[in-house]
């Protein structure tokens, strides 16, 4: 007791203090060594040698795996870009569909009662807590243009089969469909919670001054959320373009070449053609792409915020 | 109130880990004798041998049956064997290759895989280990010759699994045909399949499957055409035999009209299993869903779909021995390959066709189900992936321009020749 009220030096409760925060991150940071940042490096590493899995020797060869993906002479560079376009397309079709369903089921639940909303938040969310197998499953059965359950009821009321999965654009729409009911659950949750962080103040004031609920939502709940648009904005953009498994599995990347996103071209690469170099070397260039494509996101957001305070 | 929260919080949270976890369940090596395999690797007792296979589906129990028959009938040698899931096979062997650790003493590898591994001089070649206690002689020719490449053996043939043909009985009764006799060329499988195609019943006579399992069905008839899909150091995609069979099997969907359009990944299993498809090719492995499903169907060789000879396409299971493995176990392996190939009955109970003359050419094997026996008469005539190197980079190319043509979304032979030029450009780099 005595020596607890002993007064520290400030030099001394600033070294402690900064250990302790320390001692916090530490788990974290072993982990994120362990499992993010070696591997980085290794990938790095292995990007810049003619890495076949199966040889004995792996020699060093500088850049030269970047430069046969930007010649275009090479199948390299078709697989790549090809790949990578089919990637942007998911992304482009999917991510503002996950966050716009994501944000108007959130404000539909909050809109529920008490107790039911507690129920439909829970269904909701259980897809994405499925596996992509089983998801790609399901929607494989659904989707089957001559015996698929969607498809039966079409005919039924005299419309002609769709062919979901093998032509375009239907690939496409299925393919964002299913991802779309699979991973909506997660922005929807995460929607709720910000919603429910608005100070209830602001609308009781709106209302006084005779706000109508869409002026509501645009001046009071997007300004009040968009620290957290910003989150479910850039999270579904990474997500979408690691998409893989429901091409892989719903379409094998058809009709033709039209599915085949990137990810399923570098884990064939990988580990059909046991080429890891070149394949690391592509995984680094698609990372840097989504890092790129997030730093313009965050920037555009704050950029608006700026005008937005200077007005 | 707040109680119930609580515990259905903590009830979904423990759901959610359990189904996460479920998704990432079937990685790693499966042990099937039970003990701790880290320790039985690379210990240097030789009359102890580890034994891995891909056999995750229903086969697996069958070669276990195999491994745990020879353990039992003597007491020298002692075969540990490991079932790795099959997604994750050749992953498995390529870390313990590249990591020089944890090899298995001797593996089962597919023949279209033998050659690369051949050329990565990572596999031990067993010329001079035939002639005693195991010898050529003992298997099919094309077994040996699927398990060889330039000359030399690397492989001791398990199985060989051609495409087989299936059709329901049911079917061929209603449509007036007989249900015991199977097409046997070109003309009867065209003219039985209209017969047997009732549009407005959604009900097909062959439903043409447009994406796997095409590379078997493809180069099946591209082989039947008296065609390769590699010759002389070049793909082939755009010579006749190639075009024509393309052509054949886009004329099922567009001109006879005895398949569906449009047909999706595992679209026409799935009109087998209803019984909406009177006739199907699949391979030997379906057998299992086929007597599931309670479908009353008949199966025989492939027929003659092609314009010039019989023939098959296949792939096959074979014993292989790493180069790096211990020499000493030799004496064990060959012991146990010896068994095998007398005993290997078991492995016929799956619907798979030993490749083993003392197991194929008997008496039992005829009468060990009605597929086998189906599977061993397309023996002598079946033809194998090609000897080069990244065939996988050359044929994905192949398989969208199939894929885009039975779709009727790009012409024949524009999609071939693009295929073509593909495929040549992976295989010069």
């Amino acid at each position: 007791m005595e020596e607890a009220r002993l007064p520290m030096s400030k030099a001394k409760r600033d070294r402690r203090s900064k250990l302790t925060s320390f001692l916090f991150v530490l788990p974290y940071l072993a982990m994120f060594l362990a499992f993010l940042f070696f591997p980085l490096v290794y990938g790095i590493y292995i990007s810049l040698n003619d890495y076949n899995l199966l040889s004995k020797e792996h020699p060093f060869i500088g850049f030269a795996n970047y430069t046969r993906i930007f010649n275009p002479d090479s199948a390299m560079n078709a697989l790549f870009f090809e790949g990578l376009w089919n990637t942007i397309k998911f992304v482009v079709f999917s991510v503002p569909l996950l966050v716009i369903i994501g944000l108007a089921l959130a404000l539909l639940l909050n809109s529920l009662p008490g107790r039911i909303r507690g129920l439909f938040r829970t269904i909701y969310f259980i897809p994405y807590a499925i596996s992509v197998s089983v998801i790609s499953i399901i929607f494989l059965w659904i989707l089957d243009t001559n015996s698929g359950l969607l498809n039966n009821f079409l005919m039924s009321l005299g419309f002609d089969p769709v062919p979901w999965l093998t032509r375009q654009p239907f690939a496409w729409i299925s393919l964002v469909g299913a991802t779309v009911w699979w991973t909506l659950g997660f922005n929807m949750i995460i929607f709720i919670n910000a919603l429910n962080e608005v100070p209830e103040d602001l609308y009781e004031a709106s209302s006084i001054d005779g706000a109508s609920a869409w002026q509501k939502f645009i001046h009071i709940t997007l300004p009040s959320i968009r620290p957290i648009m910003l989150f479910v904005v850039i999270t579904s953009t990474i997500a979408s373009f690691n998409v893989y498994g429901q091409p892989y599995l719903m379409t094998r990347g058809g009709p033709g070449d039209s599915t085949e996103v990137l990810l399923m071209g570098i884990v064939d690469l990988a580990f059909e053609q046991r080429e890891l170099g070149m394949a690391s070397a592509m995984a680094l260039l698609m990372s840097l792409i989504m890092i790129g494509v997030s730093i313009v996101q965050f920037k555009i957001s704050n950029r608006n915020q700026e005008g937005r305070k200077a007005r | 109130m707040k109680r119930t929260k609580t515990w259905l919080g903590i009830f979904f949270t423990c759901l959610l880990t359990f189904v996460l976890a479920a998704c990432n369940g079937n990685s790693g090596v499966v042990d099937n004798e039970g003990g701790d395999s880290g320790e039985k690797e690379g210990s240097g007792d030789s009359s102890e041998i580890t034994l891995w296979a891909p056999f995750s589906g229903p086969d697996g129990p069958y070669m276990k049956e195999i491994v745990d028959g020879y353990n039992d009938s003597q007491d020298e040698y002692t075969v540990n064997f490991q079932i790795v899931p099959q997604t994750e096979y050749y992953k498995n062997v390529d870390l313990a290759i590249n990591g020089e650790s944890n090899m298995p003493d001797l593996l089962v590898m597919h023949g279209d895989q033998i050659f690369t591994y051949a050329e990565k001089d990572v596999l031990r070649s067993l010329n001079d280990l035939m002639g005693e206690e195991i010898t050529e002689d003992e298997y099919h020719p094309n077994g040996i010759e699927g398990a060889s490449v330039d000359g030399e053996i690397y492989g001791v043939p398990l199985d060989i699994h051609p495409l087989l043909f299936y059709w329901n009985k049911d079917m061929f009764k209603e449509a007036g045909l007989n249900p015991e006799q199977p097409p046997a060329n070109r003309e009867e499988f065209i003219e039985y399949a209209q017969a047997l195609t009732d549009k407005d019943n959604n009900q097909y006579g062959y439903v043409v499957p447009t994406l796997w399992p095409q590379e078997f069905i493809f180069p099946t008839i591209v082989n039947q055409n008296g065609g390769e899909l590699y010759k002389d150091g070049e793909v082939q995609f755009t010579s006749d035999a190639v075009v024509e069979a393309l052509e054949f099997e886009k004329s099922l969907i567009e001109e006879y009209e005895v398949s569906p359009k449009d047909v999706q990944q595992d679209g026409e299993v799935t009109l087998f299993l209803q019984g909406k498809s009177g006739m199907h090719m699949n391979g030997p492995w379906m057998l299992e869903q086929w007597e599931e499903s309670g479908i009353n169907y008949g199966v025989a060789p492939v027929p003659q779909l092609g314009t010039e000879q019989e023939g098959v396409y296949a792939n096959s299971h074979n014993f292989v021995i790493p180069k790096s493995g211990n020499e000493e176990k030799l004496d064990a392996i060959t012991n146990f390959l010896s068994y095998v190939g007398d005993n290997a009955l078991a492995w016929a109970e799956s619907g798979q066709a030993p490749a083993s003359k003392a197991v194929y050419e008997s008496e039992e094997f005829q009468e060990v189900n009605d597929q086998s026996p189906q599977v061993a008469k397309q023996f002598d005539y079946v033809t194998f992936a090609p000897d080069v190197e990244n065939w996988g980079q050359a044929t994905s190319p192949l398989m969208e321009a199939v894929n885009e043509a039975l779709l009727g979304q790009k012409d024949v032979k524009e999609a071939l020749e693009e295929a073509q030029q593909k495929a040549s450009q992976a295989l010069e780099e």
